[in-house]
């Protein structure tokens, strides 16, 4: 009766160990964490802005996520590692985010700088092309000349938007071109007035 | 056993001797070892119960251990590697459709193995996770190929469409500089530029999608308006065998009489100078503003064309143009045209034939300026008015190389 008591006992003790170690709770709190430590990120452009880190932060996220599934699939449970490597995720998607804020602030820099150097270009031909000889009216040289004023006049205002929106980057591409243009223009101009003996 | 049997009592003289105890202390050595003999057999009796569970507990724990499926991790880690590589690869921009199976096929491998994780853990099947992580991993590895693929494709297709449209534009500039298309050709080729040179940004950033899309745009813009040019310009070109043909026979005239002769080309804007049907200068021209075509009617501010001869010299104070050779222009094929026009109805009953079309000085401004008459720099002028006489041929054409040979 004694033996088979303590038998008993034995097995309770074991299936108390195996109910105890089994009972690694999955970091529900820390997944939280990351994910909303990502999501910042995303929402803060990092795809746009840094697409490599951020591609590193998300495959960093997934490889942890294995990690702890592959865990919950054992019998015996224990989320340390997992812990900290999520914490470690986390200090890496808000450096991320930090990072691309600067990264968005330096391209909104090099636009805004862009915008008003293209606008110095642009008052500065809208002053030159009143000098063109009037002769040139309706001409085909004018008329190129209107349709680019028109063509670089459209593409800063779409990057005015752009730009107004947030979209720095798209701005960026866009200003770029316009003000290659402009610059271009601006070099017609000035050889059409500089032929004409026009002073400007 | 029976070795300790000879130690115990004789069988009959206590039968109850195992299971009672002893109440003599004093009972005699055997008795004593015989208890504790019997002692010793309890324990190892225990002791072999302990061992015999503990030994059925491991071995049924690693009966039952090895019943666990085995989680996924290794399938499912390699098609987590071949997402990321897929990523690094542009495939979620180059390969879209792919990458997005793959990336959908991992979720549900992930999805399907946590599900499975809720199962008690004999009752878990992970084959369908393997499946799916399977699929991901084929899937992304498939994406990264094609995306690398789709680079390199696109590196070199769009930066032969670059070229083609840089072509194409300096065609425009070649041919339309200073041709009178109309604003809507100049605003459409203005924004295919623009969109060439977005497209040249996105390329040098390596943004092929970017620079795809833009390029497609311009290229759509470019064409378009180079090919309704041309087709302008070939319609203009038609009369070309005309204009060779004046052209011919003043050069002929000029060999046989050893004289000079003037042509001016008017597409390539130049003053041609002959003496005894050699070329002997060549100098710019700027035109009337409308110079395509020929002259219709007064205030058109086209250039005509047509065989005329210098019927009037006027030296330096008696023109505002430096100096000036005045041409028969009309001459009679001109007023019968005009004659034609007005009766048919293409020109109105008020319109006026033009006149006083000179070759003048002035020039030089880089762009066709004048009401219809051809202008030159001062010193060229100064030559031109020189060797030019009363009579001397000035045949006006649209070109002299027909349109197949221009810009060879």
């Amino acid at each position: 009766m004694k033996m088979k008591k303590r038998v008993l006992m034995g097995l309770a003790v074991i299936s108390m160990v195996a109910v105890l170690t089994s009972c690694g709770k999955k970091p529900q709190a820390e997944i939280d964490a990351v994910n909303a430590a990502i999501e910042a990120a995303k929402t803060a452009e990092a795809a746009t802005y840094l697409p490599a880190e951020f591609a590193a932060l998300q495959d960093s996220l997934n490889a942890v996520m294995t990690a702890i599934t592959a865990k919950e699939s054992k019998m015996f449970k224990n989320f340390k590692t997992e812990v900290a490597k999520l914490a470690e995720v986390t200090t890496l998607a808000n450096t991320v985010t930090a990072n691309v804020a600067a990264k968005k602030e330096e391209v909104k820099a090099e636009v805004a700088n862009m915008m008003t150097s293209i606008k110095t270009v642009i008052d500065e031909n809208a002053t030159l092309i009143p000098k063109l000889p009037r002769g040139k009216e309706g001409a085909a040289v004018i008329e190129q000349i209107k349709a680019d004023v028109a063509t670089v006049d459209a593409a800063v205002a779409e990057a005015q938007g752009l730009f107004d929106k947030g979209s720095f980057m798209d701005a960026m591409n866009k200003i770029k071109a316009a003000k290659e243009k402009a610059d271009g223009l601006n070099a017609e101009v000035k050889e059409v007035l500089t032929k004409a003996r026009i002073r400007f | 056993m029976l070795k300790l049997r000879k130690f115990l009592p004789k069988q009959g003289s206590d039968s109850n001797f195992w299971h009672r105890k002893s109440r003599n202390p004093r009972a005699g050595p055997g008795i004593f070892l015989a208890k504790t003999l019997m002692r010793l057999k309890k324990k190892y009796k225990r002791i072999f119960i302990s061992a015999a569970i503990v030994t059925t507990a491991t071995v049924a724990g690693f009966v039952l251990a090895s019943l666990i499926p085995e989680p996924p991790e290794a399938q499912v880690t390699r098609a987590r590697i071949a997402l990321s590589e897929a990523m690094s690869n542009n495939a979620h921009t180059y390969s879209k459709n792919l990458y997005r199976e793959a990336k959908s096929f991992y979720d549900s491998a992930m999805i399907s193995w946590q599900r499975e994780n809720e199962r008690f853990i004999w009752f878990r099947d992970y084959s369908r996770t393997e499946e799916f992580a399977g699929l991901s991993e084929q899937k992304a590895r498939q994406a990264s190929r094609i995306s690398r693929n789709n680079v390199t494709d696109l590196n070199i297709l769009i930066g032969q469409k670059l070229e083609k449209l840089n072509h194409i534009a300096g065609q425009i500039d070649l041919r339309f500089d200073g041709y009178p298309l109309s604003s809507e050709i100049w605003t459409r080729i203005s924004k295919g530029r623009m969109l060439l040179k977005e497209s040249e940004v996105a390329y040098k950033k390596g943004d092929f999608a970017l620079a795809r899309e833009k390029v497609a745009a311009s290229e759509l813009l470019l064409v378009d308006s180079y090919e309704e040019a041309n087709e302008h310009l070939s319609e203009y070109f038609e009369s070309f065998p005309k204009w060779k043909q004046w052209v011919d026979r003043t050069i002929r005239d000029s060999r046989q009489n050893q004289s000079y002769a003037i042509i001016i080309d008017k597409y390539s804007r130049k003053c041609l100078v002959y003496l005894g049907g050699v070329k002997k200068y060549e100098y710019d021209v700027e035109l009337g503003k409308n110079w395509v075509g020929d002259k219709k009617q007064r205030g058109d501010k086209a250039t005509p064309e047509g065989m005329y001869r210098v019927v009037k010299k006027f030296g330096t104070g008696r023109t505002k143009y430096h100096k000036a050779l005045l041409i028969d222009y009309p001459n009679d094929a001109d007023k019968a045209e005009f004659r034609k026009a007005v009766a048919d109805g293409t020109l109105p009953r008020s319109a006026r034939i033009g006149s006083l079309i000179e070759i003048h000085g002035e020039g030089g401004r880089g762009y066709n300026w004048t009401e219809g008459c051809m202008s030159l720099i001062n010193e060229e002028m100064d030559l031109v008015y020189r060797i030019a006489g009363e009579g001397t041929p000035v045949t006006i054409v649209g070109s002299t190389v027909s349109l197949d040979k221009l810009h060879e």
